[in-house]
């Protein structure tokens, strides 16, 4: 039987927004459409979220249970907003590594915390999440918010962060997903897909990306998927919490 | 969530009120890495408290250790908050505190030495001469008004003990404490009096 996810030249496919692309060109056109949004990427934030992305990170760091003297890695850390508050929290003893596969958005997120006094205790690396540069059983807790969607291989990403954690290491996955409402859900369509690119051309001058970031959020696996995803790559205790309808869900893990 | 967007929007308007006081914050930064988890019984409602060199941090909900509980009713609450002596307070039946009790002393110091400079933070609206007219204005009807509370109080303390005699005055109140005392005194060496002769009289004759 054919695979629906092979090419032509069989190398294997996955989508981008709904459109299905070599795994290979992923990686560069998800950066593509970060590197067009991350000057204005934290404005854009606050206005199509109404705020909300900030209550949402704020729930994140509450589950996360990090103590002073932590070691942090917030992945797809993008501008900052996480590392800042975890920053605070672990003190001078403890470190924070902001991670972004993104040259663009670790840049604006370095330039962002340096211009606010946060250093010291952060480090900003560019990284692969499929492919952590870290030690095994190095970290207490690792975040990804609003990033792993982006990422090609899914299951690669998860099994890289087990790895980096350490026995009783949490993972805290932040992303968009499926509405708990039928209702809700019909007028997030027509939000997503009407309102988004709309003001994306109107802000950044680029409807395109906004375009991919609804297609992107239709396509990640929902709170159920992700949850077996992680029970499967090895991680206990996984629970997810819906958040606004289940626009969004953190999902949460400990390594045994 | 919508508890977490007011904490939000407490703990802005907190940090703000702490950062206009210069010794406030570096004295929060040696509570860094507590939490202090307040439970209050009766509306049932949880809050935790972190303090870092930065100001507070509050909270719905905390996934990781607590190093100080505080479990009360809203009233008792209340009254730790606003009374000065706080020990009569957490030393009553219905709170209850376990873990490290100084974090959460410390921390209610710190918020009761508050001294905002307010002066600061008009001046940087009004400028410095509209803050001074402004300034001194409020300071005289501020001491008008404590002045005229303290007279109020001293006439109505006199009243109603020296004139009205409704109530007993302080002296003559302390004078019958002090009686009392040394009646308890006196009784308790009478009791310990009576036990000795009753030993003596209970001891066998060898």
């Amino acid at each position: 039987m054919n695979d629906p996810r092979k090419s032509s030249d069989s190398e294997p496919t996955t989508h981008f927004g709904f459109q299905d692309v070599p795994e290979s060109q992923k990686a560069q056109k998800v950066a593509e459409v970060f590197h067009s949004v991350a000057a204005k990427y934290d404005l854009m934030n606050d206005l199509l979220s109404g705020g909300m992305h900030r209550l949402w990170k704020r729930f994140t760091i509450e589950l996360s249970g990090i103590r002073s003297g932590n070691r942090v890695l917030d992945i797809a850390g993008g501008t900052g907003d996480l590392t800042k508050q975890f920053a605070r929290l672990v003190g001078p003893t403890g470190e924070v590594v902001l991670a972004d596969i993104n040259e663009s958005m670790l840049k604006v997120g370095r330039d962002r915390l340096l211009d606010r006094g946060v250093a010291g205790n952060v480090k900003f690396v560019q990284a692969d999440a499929e492919k952590l540069p870290f030690p095994d059983n190095h970290f207490d807790c690792v975040t990804i918010a609003f990033g792993l969607r982006n990422v090609t291989h899914k299951e690669d990403a998860i099994r890289s962060m087990l790895r980096v954690l350490k026995p009783g290491g949490r993972l805290l996955v932040l992303e968009f997903s499926k509405p708990s409402s039928a209702l809700l859900e019909k007028v997030y369509d027509r939000y997503s897909f009407s309102f988004m690119p709309l003001m994306g051309k109107l802000i950044t001058n680029d409807a395109e990306s906004y375009r991919y970031l609804a297609e992107s959020i239709r396509m990640h696996p929902d709170q159920d998927t992700l949850k077996a995803m992680m029970v499967e790559a090895g991680f206990e205790r996984v629970s997810y919490h819906n958040m606004t309808g289940g626009i969004v869900a953190l999902h949460r893990g400990i390594k045994p | 969530m919508l508890l977490s967007g007011l904490l939000a929007g407490v703990e802005l308007g907190l940090n703000r009120v702490l950062a206009m006081d210069s010794t406030a914050l570096p004295r929060l930064a040696r509570l860094s890495g507590r939490v202090i988890a307040v439970d209050c019984q009766a509306p049932a409602l949880s809050l935790f408290i972190l303090a870092d060199g930065q100001g507070l941090r509050l909270a719905s909900q905390w996934a990781g250790e607590v190093d100080c509980r505080l479990r009360a009713p809203a009233a008792s609450l209340l009254r730790l908050a606003t009374r000065k002596d706080k020990s009569a307070v957490l030393h009553s039946p219905e709170v209850d505190l376990e873990g490290d009790s100084a974090a959460l002393l410390e921390l209610a110091s710190i918020l009761q030495d508050l001294e905002l400079d307010w002066e600061y933070e008009l001046s940087r609206w009004l400028g410095p001469v509209g803050s001074q007219l402004l300034g001194s204005h409020l300071r005289s009807r501020a001491n008008w008004a404590n002045q005229t509370l303290d007279s109020l109080r001293l006439n109505l303390t006199d009243y109603l003990s020296e004139e009205s005699r409704n109530l007993v005055g302080r002296r003559e109140a302390d004078a019958r404490f002090a009686e009392l005392d040394r009646l308890k005194l006196a009784l308790e060496r009478i009791d310990a009096r009576f036990e000795r002769i009753a030993q003596r009289h209970d001891k066998p004759t060898a």
